[in-house]
């Protein structure tokens, strides 16, 4: 059998891939014999269905090198903080609304993670929900992650009053960048997913943060048909003040609660780690989808992260294979 | 800028392609670029060499010796990977055979690999002569399954492992790249045995003629023996071509082939 995978590996080009047959014989001892052998050699074991070893020549290419550095996984830490909302929008890829519940990420476990993110090698902290402006102590796990990392908060801007508008004023502005959800320039589109009269306060909360010396960040969430034609909204944006490379294009995506939209799978998104109460998931599109959780735990993060690397590997070498098995012509 | 130097090289695996594409891209843009031409077997390659068609050839040890022969010694070795300095034959038996020398294998059966090949037919016959029992004494059984490639495909060396597995021969002999490659008496337990390893030889090196200057040929090789096996664009080249680092030739390592080539009369455009 080793003759055979020696001839037949030896035969194809480098990251070619071969079936190479491993004859009689108990398949756990062959698959084992395959495997050291591919290991001592600098070859891949692609997989052994029944007695048939798929060997791919050389090394198999490092998915996490050919990655742009600030996509590498783990390098943006997702946090919801919480999972209920003041809005009940059609498309929220969380499911979040004033009656889903709150599975609040708290303080305690914010701060672990905020500590262990920059060990992790983390360089950016986000905090998403829901709307984190519903938690009465807010400003405390804002502060617990700009204490050690720029951070940015998402919300949909409604709630910057009273007590939330005295959190808000609480908060590090040199650390802290603020994401406000706001969809057109003008309301019909936005109130149409979100609620009638939430355009109008999302903009008045974008122009109070914005006079409150905060870096804000619009961010519109759109059907993809519609990401064509933005520029009315951008010389909206431009006019509130919001710079250029802080002017956020999403396409919607059809996850939680919306009935539409691209399809976001694990085979398909390049993931970002992402924290809730429940665990540990692939991407913040996915947090509320069983299908994307990695794992229950969430500490330590450095194991989560290495988790979910080691699983992007995983699925982008199967996708290589298949495109490499798959040929059209 | 002056032409590319064009190098020569036997196809015996698709590897050689993306090898030798490596091996362009990386002198792309440099003051010694390269290209080069494959070939289906040394013998035309060498031809190649002899009338300009090529610049450079990459030689096996038997292609370097004709090449030497067919030019009464005026062509010269370049370069060669470090690996080819210390390169062996291996004679391995099935597990437990008890054959503990060359002297064991007296009318015994050998399985040799193809003719032309250095590690597995001529340098075993040579070893055999000079260190054993004499070839007289052994009866051969030769598998030429890879004619024309010197043994570069090892297709030759597996078929004479098989012989042995299959017991229509008591030994085999091979070079210690097949040997490395099916994982010495470690991925095969129970079934070979190396009971006797040869000095170590010189295996290819890239040969030129002196039609070629050194004006060309040294900034190239300057550029060669830059490559790094830490610089991560570099090592995938090095790794598939077998090699940590290329190094000067040794021309000691040939003078056993050189003496087999002429005891065996191997003819001169093999």
């Amino acid at each position: 059998m080793i003759l055979d995978l020696v001839e037949h590996v030896g035969a194809v080009a480098r990251h070619g891939m071969v079936s190479v047959p491993l004859g009689e014989g108990d398949p756990d001892e062959l698959r084992a014999a395959a495997a050291a052998w591919c290991a001592r050699t600098g070859n891949d074991l692609v997989e052994v269905q029944g007695n048939v070893a798929t060997v791919r020549r050389g090394r198999s290419p490092n998915p996490l090198g050919e990655l742009d550095p600030d996509l590498l996984p783990g390098t943006r830490l997702w946090m919801y903080t919480n999972f209920d909302c003041n809005l009940a929008c059609d498309y929220c890829c969380a499911r979040s609304s004033p009656q889903a519940a709150r599975r609040a990420l708290g303080l305690d476990r914010v701060r672990q993670l905020a500590t262990e993110a920059v060990d992790a090698g983390v360089s950016e902290l986000i905090l998403t929900g829901g709307e984190p402006f519903l938690l009465p102590d807010i400003d405390e796990l804002v502060a617990a992650c700009t204490a050690v990392l720029p951070t940015t908060l998402l919300t949909n801007g409604m709630l910057f009053r009273g007590r939330r508008l005295d959190a808000l004023r609480r908060m590090d502005r040199s650390r802290l960048a603020l994401q406000i959800s706001l969809d057109s320039a003008t309301s019909q589109l936005h109130d149409e997913h979100r609620g009638r009269g939430s355009w109008a306060r999302a903009v008045a909360g974008i122009r109070t943060a914005h006079d409150e010396g905060f870096r804000v960040r619009v961010a519109a969430t759109l059907p993809y048909e519609q990401s064509a034609e933005l520029a009315p909204f951008h010389a909206f944006l431009d006019s509130l003040g919001i710079a250029p490379q802080d002017q956020v294009i999403r396409a919607l995506a059809h996850r939680g609660a919306a009935d539409a939209g691209i399809e976001l799978t694990v085979e398909s998104l390049i993931p970002e780690v992402t924290i809730t109460a429940d665990g540990v998931y692939w991407h913040p599109v996915s947090a509320d989808d069983d299908d994307q959780l990695v794992t229950r735990d969430i500490f330590p993060l450095q194991e989560a992260i290495t988790e979910v690397r080691r699983r992007f590997t995983e699925v982008r070498a199967r996708a290589t294979a298949a495109a490499q098995w798959f040929p059209c012509a | 800028m002056s032409e590319p130097l064009m190098v020569g090289a036997v196809a015996y695996t698709p590897n050689v392609v993306t090898i030798w594409e490596g091996m362009r891209d990386y002198f792309a843009g440099t003051s010694s670029e390269m290209d080069f031409v494959l070939f289906s077997n040394y013998g035309r390659q060498v031809d190649a060499l002899i009338d300009g068609t090529i610049d450079v050839a990459w030689n096996t040890n038997l292609a370097w010796v004709r090449t030497v022969a067919q030019t009464d010694g005026a062509c010269r070795a370049l370069a060669m990977r470090d690996t080819d300095t210390v390169f062996q034959t291996v004679f391995v038996a099935r597990a437990g055979s008890n054959i503990t020398g060359l002297d064991g294998l007296r009318d015994r059966r050998l399985a040799l690999g193809s003719q032309d090949s250095a590690q597995a037919a001529i340098l075993p016959v040579y070893f055999l002569d000079h260190a054993g029992p004499g070839a007289d004494s052994v009866e051969l059984v030769r598998l030429n399954s890879d004619v024309g490639k010197h043994g570069d495909t090892g297709r030759s060396e597996l078929d004479a492992l098989r012989a042995v597995l299959d017991e229509r021969a008591d030994a085999a002999a091979i070079g210690v790249n097949t040997w490395e490659s099916i994982g010495r008496e470690e991925l095969m337990p129970g079934a070979f045995e190396a009971f006797w390893e040869s000095p170590a030889y010189s295996h290819c090196n890239f040969t030129a003629l002196p039609d070629v200057p050194a004006e060309r040929t040294q900034p190239w090789l300057d550029l060669l023996f830059a490559m790094d096996w830490d610089n991560p664009e570099h090592r995938p080249i090095l790794e598939m071509e077998g090699l940590r680092r290329w190094v000067p030739p040794q021309l000691d390592g040939y003078a056993s082939l050189f003496e087999a080539v002429r005891e065996q009369r191997i003819p001169a455009r093999w």
